[in-house]
């Protein structure tokens, strides 16, 4: 088998197998291209059930479970912080280990619309030349739910979604009661006979749709893809403007694989990456990376978690992740971003956390025998309201070129990202959650973040697609400026992070570029 | 798919508490492989069953190959959902009677029998998720009596298996649920003549094998009581404060 797959000249070679590269991959062995997807990590077993776990700190054991096994190493604010980031390596990415919500992007997200700037002047893409990338990646990844009935764009249908729980319904009814405009968040998930909802966990079955069962898996079944597992990419190599082979090691072994096209598809963390790691003769500053724009721009999304009670007397049937409102997402001229349910319900021990967070920030920070008497209230709150159900709201963030993914040679696990928290972003953070919490009066609502926290499973941005080669690494296909066969299929292309969770955008960009691979291969280019 | 749907492989099932598992098991309806070293032992099992219920199966435990063989021979007849490692030695030997050989033998059997049955066994079980599996201990690593040292070490080596698998499983196959149960001073062989019927302690471990909650995993069993993990008296207050306090689940037979 590895034997053929070396000596194979490929007509695509997919560089990591998780969302992106999972359903590029199936687009492309579809249109009746030979595939080969290298993925860093491993096949796993198909009746894994595990979550990610930032607490397991073997790399060994991480690798096994489709952890990325390395740390992240983050300066933030000038401040050196080490830690598991929510990032897979394995098949299907960090995508086997998502919450499955898989929302369309707002018409401001993609380009300007009146009253509303884009921070980049706008994608090369416009909004209604992706609405039917978007369609298709819908269909392709089973999303079900309900229309924002705020928005103004035509609605593709969706699969209906289950009937929601007594604890949604409520707080479905109590949102419309405030004036909000709550619908069914647009999840991923098939239901099947016995699902068990794996939000934030490897799915045994293909009932959740991610990178791996609604791409690798239907691509390996075309019998025109094959994927080879715990193979590291080292790096791509070729020429000035073309790639010709990229150097692997797997089991102890280094080897070179070949195609006519490479796509790399390693996440906006690990793309940007492998890139400056190939830097070479041809490529000085590395591969495709002539502007010096690899790695910047890196985004993520601010989480503003809170618990939202139900109504008093609401039946305690367990959490949904039903709800998104959008309420909030452009507000009073600000870029904000979705609310929406985690999944989660907070009980006492999520109340006593956040109280202690609290604490620790307060003047009585110094006395921590008071610290226990958190403990009460906590204990009050969960024996009168209950329990609380988790949302978060997502906020934008803007791209800044010092915000970036560097490479460490010596420390190549480490993955090393350098953020500043903008002062734009602090001021309209403060100003989100006002809204949010001005917008759910008459709720009991309690913030369970305090600190800006940025959300790492959702990094973006860090090879800018643009129509300049000075001031972006991509074009609007996606392929990198100058460098005819290479594409890029993961979040690192979007120009702008967006105010939804990047996955369908991922999707619905990796069928877009597959078919551009399509069509130049039957045009004879 | 329920675990009383597949087969439950009983080590150990020639005599004794192995014999009475097998038989509680099948008397339950289950489908069982009696799994023993001689032909003559586990035949008997299978002949005092309800014809076909149990399958008799000859392999050495401490033979790997012999094992995987015996399994894979099995998979052809159904899902191995149930495994009860209960095949074990007690050589009443002094350590100066010993040799470095004769111990060995003693913990090829008695932890190499577990590790050997249990990797086969995981084969199927990690295919569908799904599968339980007791190991059969005691107390003799805690205290080692005299003349047990090669008995005291395996056994207190294979409770630290089952912990080691617990690290290893419980996160990505929470549906391999793994127990350990210590029976108690029966009136078997290896036993003591005043000891307790074995079919009585059998009746525990058929049910505790067929109890079927991923809350199991890593717990341990006496009988019919679960030994919590030692807490100490600060552990013990804070888990009241924090409305966790434990409490030990029975085996309801």
């Amino acid at each position: 088998m590895s034997s053929n797959i070396r000596n194979t000249l490929w007509d695509v070679i997919v560089i990591g197998a998780g969302m992106g590269g999972g359903v590029i991959g199936r687009r492309l062995a579809e249109r009746g291209l030979k595939v080969l997807f290298v993925e860093k990590g491993p096949q796993g077993y198909r009746a894994e059930r595990q979550g990610l776990n930032p607490e397991m700190g073997d790399p060994v054991a991480r690798r096994l479970r489709g952890y990325w096994p390395g740390r992240v190493r983050a300066r933030i604010d000038g401040r050196a912080s080490e830690f598991f980031g929510p990032i897979g390596a394995g098949v299907g990415g960090s995508s086997v280990f998502y919450a499955a919500t898989l929302e369309r992007p707002e018409r401001h997200d993609l380009e300007p619309v009146e009253g509303r700037p884009h921070p980049t002047g706008g994608w090369p893409v416009g909004f209604d030349s992706m609405r039917d990338w978007y369609a298709e990646a819908e269909d392709l990844l089973h999303v079900c739910g309900e229309a924002d009935p705020l928005s103004p764009e035509p609605a593709d249908p969706l699969a209906a979604p289950p009937p929601l729980s007594g604890v949604d319904r409520a707080l479905m009814q109590s949102l419309r009661g405030a004036g909000l405009n709550p619908y069914r968040q647009h999840s991923a998930i098939r239901y099947l006979e016995g699902c068990e909802d794996c939000l934030g966990s490897k799915c045994p079955r293909a009932c959740k749709m991610d990178g791996r069962s609604a791409g690798v898996e239907p691509a390996l079944a075309t019998g025109r893809a094959a994927l080879l597992a715990d193979c590291e990419v080292r790096r791509l190599c070729g020429t000035a403007d073309h790639v010709s082979h990229i150097e692997v090691a797997r089991g102890g072994e280094t080897f070179e694989l070949r195609a006519r096209h490479f796509v790399l598809a390693g996440g906006a963390l690990g793309s940007p990456r492998l890139l400056l790691a190939s830097a070479s003769e041809a490529w000085p500053e590395g591969c495709a990376n002539a502007s010096g724009m690899v790695g910047r721009n890196l985004m993520f999304h601010l989480n503003e978690i809170f618990a939202l009670w139900p109504p008093r007397g609401t039946p305690q049937d367990g959490p949904g992740k039903a709800i998104s409102l959008r309420d909030f997402y452009h507000w009073q001229g600000q870029r904000f971003g979705t609310v929406q349910a985690m999944g989660i319900a907070a009980g006492y021990g999520e109340i006593v956390h956040a109280l202690n967070g609290m604490f620790d920030r307060s003047a009585l920070r110094n006395l921590r025998a008071l610290r226990h008497l958190t403990r009460l209230p906590a204990a009050v709150a969960a024996r009168l309201l209950g329990r609380a159900q988790v949302f978060v709201g997502l906020m934008e963030d803007l791209g800044y070129s010092e915000n970036r993914v560097t490479w460490d040679a010596r420390a190549p696990e480490a993955i090393d990202i350098d953020y500043t928290l903008n002062p734009e972003l602090l001021a309209r953070r403060r100003a989100f959650r006002r809204a949010i919490k001005a917008g759910l009066r008459g709720h009991r609502a309690f913030f369970l973040t305090h600190a800006p926290e940025l959300n790492f499973g959702h990094p973006c941005g860090t090879l800018r697609m643009g129509d300049d080669p000075a001031t972006s690494v991509l074009d609007a296909e996606c392929r990198a400026h100058g460098i005819g066969n290479l594409h890029v299929a993961d979040a690192s292309f979007m120009p702008s992070s967006m105010g939804v969770n990047p996955s369908l955008t991922i999707a619905a960009n990796a069928l877009r570029v597959a078919e551009g691979i399509v069509r130049r291969r039957e045009a004879g280019e | 798919m329920k675990l009383k749907d597949g087969i439950a492989v009983v080590t150990g099932a020639g005599g004794g508490l192995g014999r009475a598992l097998a038989l509680d098991l099948a008397a339950r309806g289950m489908r069982v492989a009696a799994l023993g070293r001689s032909a003559g032992g586990v035949e008997e099992t299978a002949a005092m069953g309800r014809a076909g219920q149990i399958l008799p199966v000859v392999a050495d435990v401490a033979d790997a190959r012999a094992v995987r063989a015996a399994f894979a021979q099995l998979a052809e007849a159904g899902p191995v959902t149930v495994l009860i490692n209960n095949a074990a030695v007690y050589p009443r030997r002094d350590f100066l009677d010993e040799s470095g050989e004769s111990f060995a033998e003693t913990v090829a059997i008695n932890l190499g029998g577990m590790v050997n049955c249990t990797r086969a066994a995981l084969d199927g079980m990690c295919e569908v998720g799904r599968g339980r599996i007791v190991n059969v201990s005691t107390f003799a690593d805690i205290a080692p009596l005299p003349a047990s040292s090669a008995y005291a070490v395996s056994k207190g080596a294979g409770r630290i298996f089952s912990r080691a698998l617990v690290a290893d499983l419980a996160d990505r196959f929470p549906g391999i649920v793994i127990s350990d149960w210590m029976p108690g001073m029966l009136a078997t062989r290896m036993g003591v003549a005043q000891g307790l019927d074995p079919a009585q302690a059998a009746r525990w471990g058929a049910a505790l094998a067929l109890w079927d909650d991923p809350a199991l995993n890593g717990a341990v069993f006496e009988m019919d009581r679960e030994i919590l993990p030692p807490r100490g008296l600060k552990g013990r207050i804070k888990d009241t404060l924090l409305m966790r306090r434990r409490r030990a689940r029975v085996i309801e037979t």
